[in-house]
């Protein structure tokens, strides 16, 4: 520790960014191992299985396409169609071999090489009993072809099919193990990364710690010494790090040298300095008494100026106030003449209608006595009607014997007519005459029974008439009932009416009386008004005097304060 | 022209239209008196009838036959009155104002027949009568002389007054 603290801040600071450099190369290089590793790693993949995974991909395909081709040339039957097809199988079979040449160049795996040489040894004896199968076709024994195609070529075909799948399968089984070791390998070197990390960041805590133990401290510490000599002149501190060899040693050193120079210095001036603080001191007395009474001076005019401005705008308030009160009152006056006005209104208004309900009342009344008199009239009239039915009953009883006396002369006629006839040719003439009496009272009988008629109809009228009177009696009463209660009504109306006029008196005497109230309100608030503004003025003239004062105050306040003492 | 006045012309055409009635002048005239019974016309010879008299205050006469309505005062006389509705087995219609009593007489006989109503006096044809239908049953047919023109029952009065199963003999 001590010999870290005696080195000088460059070398602090050069060991403690090199250390962090070291790690940041220690890691740069780990990740650059690793990286040609996986560039590695993908670069055989990519070579070597995928490649093999293709080009027996392909060569399934090819197969499976020789097979198809020569089982079409068996069913082909003409000859430049034959050719054709023999054609295509032999450059399949080029491209076969080629694939298969291919393939065992690019195998690693000593077992996948040997199944390569196995499909290739497969597939050449294929062609050879293949190309007997052509013969036989080109000869046109297609039968012995086919048969040959389905018996012992379709199991080397599923042989070489069955070998291409397991190489197929051990290949990508070979890309999955690859891609497995790589992911391994990367995650040991994440590990490893995170590892480096927590050494670093507890590395570069420690530095920070150390860098503000030895730089950071120190240097506080000695400013905080340096503010103390020059606050309090307290020259008797001891520096401290003063023994360091690095910067703060030196720092420390030179504050030593001053504080030693600073002790020198104080003592010589303090004699002439004694004489001086005397003479002052008396002075500095006088000068306080002065300087005591102009404060009290400025302090007291001051507070006069506020007051007379707080009036003053006291003031200023009340006016407004009382002009504002004043607007106020004019208007309530104004209010008050309206509905003065209308009281009156409202007061004709209700003598009218007390008058007019009055003028009803009357002509109820008028209607009443009418109503009576009609009354009157229709009992006269259903008398009357009664009278006169009574009259035609008697009529009747006359044409009853009127009637009587008819069939009384037709039967005398009749005995005149017999004794005539007995009186033989002397009654002959007396005979007529009978016949003149019976034919006269058939007349007067058959006048009787129209008359009976008439008398009937007129006794259905009469009736009809005497009924008609009594529902007009009825009718009347009920007209009588309704005007006299109409007559209340109105009774009640012009009582009310005339209340409603008595009272709208009342308000128009109040209301009257309302408005002298107001008349003399409102010369009231204008004197008091005129008042307002009068001290509003002379409230100013005394603000004015109060700041000439306060200026008066201050500017001897002023000079007592630049005075040197 | 209203429907009354076309009625009153055709009225008038009709009279004018009809056959003049075969003179009576020369032919044996009977003055009779017509009046119904029982809704039928009835004829009988004026020269029996002594007056003809309203139906008024009869009294009923106990211990007689049904076809004795009973007696009546007329004028002080007491006439008995015969209902021939019941005697001729016709269907009674009831008794009312217009009901008459025809009073009947000769030298031995007197008595009222009663009558619905007095049709009046007329003269009739004696040759123009016929003889009684004979589906004419009961007591009615022997008085009858025959039925006249104008559909008139004439009746034979001399033997109603004669007849003796009229008289009421109560030895």
């Amino acid at each position: 520790m001590r010999f870290f603290n005696n080195l000088s801040t460059r070398s602090k600071l050069l060991v403690g960014f090199g250390l962090v450099w070291l790690l940041l190369a220690v890691v740069i290089r780990l990740a650059d191992v690793e990286i040609q590793r996986g560039i590695n790693s993908e670069k055989e993949m990519n070579t070597v299985h995928v490649r093999t995974t293709l080009e027996l991909s392909h060569l399934r395909y090819l197969i499976s396409q020789q097979r198809a081709i020569i089982l079409e040339l068996c069913v082909t039957k003409e000859k430049p169609e034959q050719d054709r097809i023999i054609k295509i199988i032999r450059e399949s079979d080029v491209n076969s071999s080629k694939m298969i040449d291919t393939l065992r160049t690019i195998a690693t795996d000593p077992l996948i090489f040997k199944m390569i040489s196995g499909i290739d040894s497969l597939s050449k004896e294929y062609r050879k009993t293949r190309e007997v199968e052509i013969t036989m076709i080109t000869e046109g024994n297609p039968e012995a072809a086919v048969k040959l195609g389905t018996g012992l070529q379709e199991d080397r075909f599923a042989e070489m099919n069955r070998l291409v799948n397991v190489l197929l399968v051990d290949s990508q089984r070979l890309m999955h193990d690859q891609i497995v070791t790589d992911s391994d390998v990367a995650q040991a070197f994440m590990n490893y990364f995170l590892l480096i990390g927590g050494i670093g960041l507890v590395f570069v805590v420690l530095l920070v710690y150390l860098m503000n133990k030895t730089i950071a401290v120190p240097l506080l510490t000695l400013s905080e010494v340096a503010g103390k000599i020059a606050g309090k002149s307290d020259l008797n501190t001891t520096i401290p790090f003063a023994d360091r060899k690095d910067e703060i040693g030196r720092l420390g050193k030179a504050f030593s040298r001053m504080l030693g120079n600073l002790k020198g210095s104080t003592t010589d001036i303090s004699d002439l300095e004694a004489i001086v603080k005397n003479r002052t001191n008396e002075l500095t007395g006088i000068l306080k008494e002065v300087k005591d009474t102009v404060n009290v001076l400025a302090a007291a005019s001051s507070e006069i100026l506020a007051a007379t401005t707080q009036v003053a705008s006291g003031a200023v308030q009340t006016a407004a106030s009382i002009t504002e009160t004043s607007t106020t009152v004019e208007e309530v006056r104004q209010a008050a003449q309206l509905s003065s006005q209308k009281a009156t209104e409202v007061s004709e208004n209700a003598y009218h209608v007390a008058q007019i309900s009055q003028d009803g009342q009357k002509a109820v009344d008028e209607t009443v006595h009418g109503m009576d008199n009609i009354k009157q009239q229709m009992e006269v009239i259903a008398q009357t009607i009664i009278r006169l039915s009574e009259q035609s009953q008697s009529i009747g009883g006359i044409i009853a014997s009127v009637n009587d006396v008819a069939n009384q002369s037709n039967l005398l006629a009749v005995n005149a007519a017999i004794e005539a006839a007995k009186a033989g040719e002397q009654g002959k003439g007396f005979a007529v005459v009978a016949q003149e009496i019976r034919s006269l009272a058939e007349q007067s009988k058959k006048a009787t029974a129209q008359v009976r008629t008439i008398l009937f109809d007129v006794q259905k009228t009469t009736s009809a008439a005497v009924m008609a009177a009594e529902q007009g009696n009825k009718a009347v009463e009920a007209g009588v009932k309704q005007s006299v209660k109409a007559g209340e009504a109105i009774q009640v109306l012009t009582e009310s009416t005339r209340e409603a006029s008595n009272v709208a008196t009342q308000i128009v005497a109040s209301s009257k009386q309302q408005l002298i109230g107001m008349d003399q309100i409102g010369v009231a608030i204008k004197t008091i008004n005129q008042a307002g503004s009068e001290n509003a003025s002379s409230m100013k003239q005394v603000k004015q005097s109060a700041r000439d004062l306060n200026e008066l105050g201050l500017k001897l306040k002023a000079l007592v304060e630049n005075s040197k003492f | 022209m209203n429907k009354e006045h076309r009625e009153l012309l055709q009225e008038r055409s009709r009279n004018l239209a009809r056959e003049p009635e075969a003179s009576d002048a020369g032919r044996e005239m009977m003055d009779v008196v017509a009046f119904s019974l029982a809704g039928e016309s009835y004829a009988i010879d004026s020269s029996f009838v002594r007056e003809i008299y309203p139906l008024k205050a009869y009294t009923p006469l106990p211990g007689t036959p049904d076809f004795v309505l009973g007696i009546m005062n007329i004028r002080g006389q007491i006439l008995s009155v015969v209902n021939l509705k019941t005697f001729f087995q016709l269907p009674e219609t009831g008794l009312g104002e217009l009901n008459k009593v025809l009073r009947l007489s000769n030298e031995n006989m007197e008595f009222g027949i009663l009558a619905d109503e007095v049709i009046g006096t007329q003269q009739i044809a004696k040759d123009t009568i016929q003889p009684a239908i004979p589906t004419i049953i009961g007591r009615g047919a022997e008085y009858l002389l025959g039925v006249s023109r104008e559909s008139i029952l004439v009746l034979n009065v001399l033997k109603i007054l004669e007849d003796k199963s009229l008289v009421i003999d109560t030895k």
